[in-house]
């Protein structure tokens, strides 16, 4: 035993460090094999320690925003009294603002609308953070479970599909985008009906992959949800073809996508809270975002 | 050692909420790794590891990947560069660019590694060029930035 402890304190710097990196492989293995209750616990009780505070965060400096803008312009207003000629600017900061404030209703109203247009239920949501890596792409909201938020609902804005969530916690939750490199979404050609798999590309927007060699396939096409996999209803759109490949000895050709919905700029979600996946949305009523 | 757990909770904030408007063709930097930089230039080798590992576990935890990919590099990270911290002269600005650069390009290239083992082969091209390096760089950057402040101040004040 002492042998044991003298060989542990002689050689305690690599016993720690293997102990590190096989404890780090042994989470991964956990994962990747099947979804570990230990790992899941884990992930949910860091998220739920944090996401307060990010919320915090978020919202403080929405505020502070808010306050420093209207500060500025309170400058600017008693500038404005002094000199005349400042009068130009201010009025253009002030129609930025309410270009802004616009821009926000119109984006608020087209959810309506999509809401009520639709037979589904959705739930809205603010993204209140980013990933905390360059190497996957997704979103923290301030919604969770409390309000009816589950595991793999789609999340939707109002110009097509975000992605889906994949983590909740009482009070928040994490979506995967469509252009996260783990994501895959059942993609449909409109206009040919041909279906692949939509996936992220490291740091490249989205492919379309395993689309057949001989398919009619050009850039422009409108990819829809296939409604297949189960997760997304059918007939929401994902994006645009922008290129397509076709490699010599390859058994499928791929196309780059161009995501319909800007996802580095999402300031609010809808969250399809309650939908028949099978029903989706092209048999709707008229309900494609 | 008592701000290590403030200083965790900042970076996972800074990280999550206040780089967004920072990140250059989507990338920001890696502020996690920093921490694990600063923590590794006062600690031994073994705390080092440990801290690291942790500060991993907690990123990993904010992101979408998989729990225990930056805990694997953040505690290789923490080792090496407090291994190196007693050799380097840290205190200066290029060799601490270097540092940041070279640890900050490695972790990317264990996590691409780990990555391509668990969820399948990912393109290296890639994943070097439009993640890996410029992460490094900006990293790198904003590291000497943050960690030379002092020396940066005081050089200023000279200067005038």
């Amino acid at each position: 035993m002492s042998l044991l402890l003298r060989l542990l304190a002689r050689y305690r710097r690599a016993v720690i460090l293997t102990t590190a990196l096989v404890l780090s492989f042994l989470l991964m293995t956990l994962q990747v094999r099947h979804e570990s209750g230990v790992v899941t616990f884990t992930r949910q009780a860091l998220l739920f320690v944090v996401s307060p505070f990010i919320k915090v965060t978020s919202a403080t400096i929405r505020g502070v925003t808010g306050t420093w803008r209207d500060y500025v312009d309170l400058r600017a207003l008693r500038e404005e009294n002094k000199r005349l000629q400042l009068e130009t600017t201010t009025l253009k900061r002030r129609l930025e603002q309410l270009q802004d404030q616009a821009l926000e209703t119109q984006r608020l109203e087209r959810l309506l609308a999509m809401r009520q247009a639709s037979r589904a239920e959705f739930l809205t949501a603010r993204v209140v953070g980013k990933d905390a890596t360059n190497w996957f792409k997704t979103i923290l909201l301030d919604r969770g479970s409390l309000e009816g938020i589950r595991r793999n609902q789609s999340v939707l804005a109002p110009d097509g599909l975000v992605g889906r969530v994949v983590e909740v916690t009482p009070s928040s939750a994490r979506v995967q985008l469509l252009t996260d490199p783990v994501s895959a979404v059942g993609g449909l050609i409109q206009r040919t009906r041909v279906t692949g798999i939509v996936s992220g590309n490291l740091g490249a927007g989205a492919r379309v992959r395993y689309l057949p060699l001989m398919a009619d396939v050009a850039v422009g096409d409108e990819v829809l949800t296939s409604g297949m996999g189960g997760v997304f209803p059918k007939g929401i759109l994902i994006g645009r073809i922008t290129s397509v490949e076709r490699k010599s000895g390859a058994l499928f050709q791929e196309a780059t996508l161009q995501s319909a919905v800007d996802l580095s700029r999402l300031e609010e979600v809808l969250i399809l809270t309650n939908l028949d996946v099978r029903e989706g949305f092209e048999s709707g009523a008229g309900s494609q975002p | 050692m008592t701000w290590f757990l403030p200083g965790l909770l900042l970076c996972a904030m800074a990280q999550a909420v206040l780089l967004g408007p920072l990140s250059v063709w989507g990338i920001r930097p890696d502020l996690f790794l920093l921490l694990v930089f600063l923590v590794s230039q006062r600690v031994s080798p073994e705390a080092a590891t440990g801290l690291g590992f942790l500060i991993g576990l907690c990123q990993d935890g904010l992101s979408g990947g998989p729990l225990g990919l930056h805990a694997f590099s953040d505690s290789l990270v923490g080792f090496l560069a407090a291994r190196l911290s007693h050799h380097m002269y840290t205190d200066k600005p290029l060799a601490l660019f270097w540092l940041l650069l070279g640890g900050s390009a490695a972790a990317g290239g264990i996590t691409l590694a780990l990555l391509a083992f668990f969820l399948g082969p990912r393109l290296v091209l890639p994943a070097l060029f439009r993640v890996i390096l410029p992460e490094a760089l900006y990293t790198a950057a904003v590291g000497v930035l943050i960690l030379c402040l002092p020396q940066i101040r005081a050089a200023l004040t000279r200067s005038t």
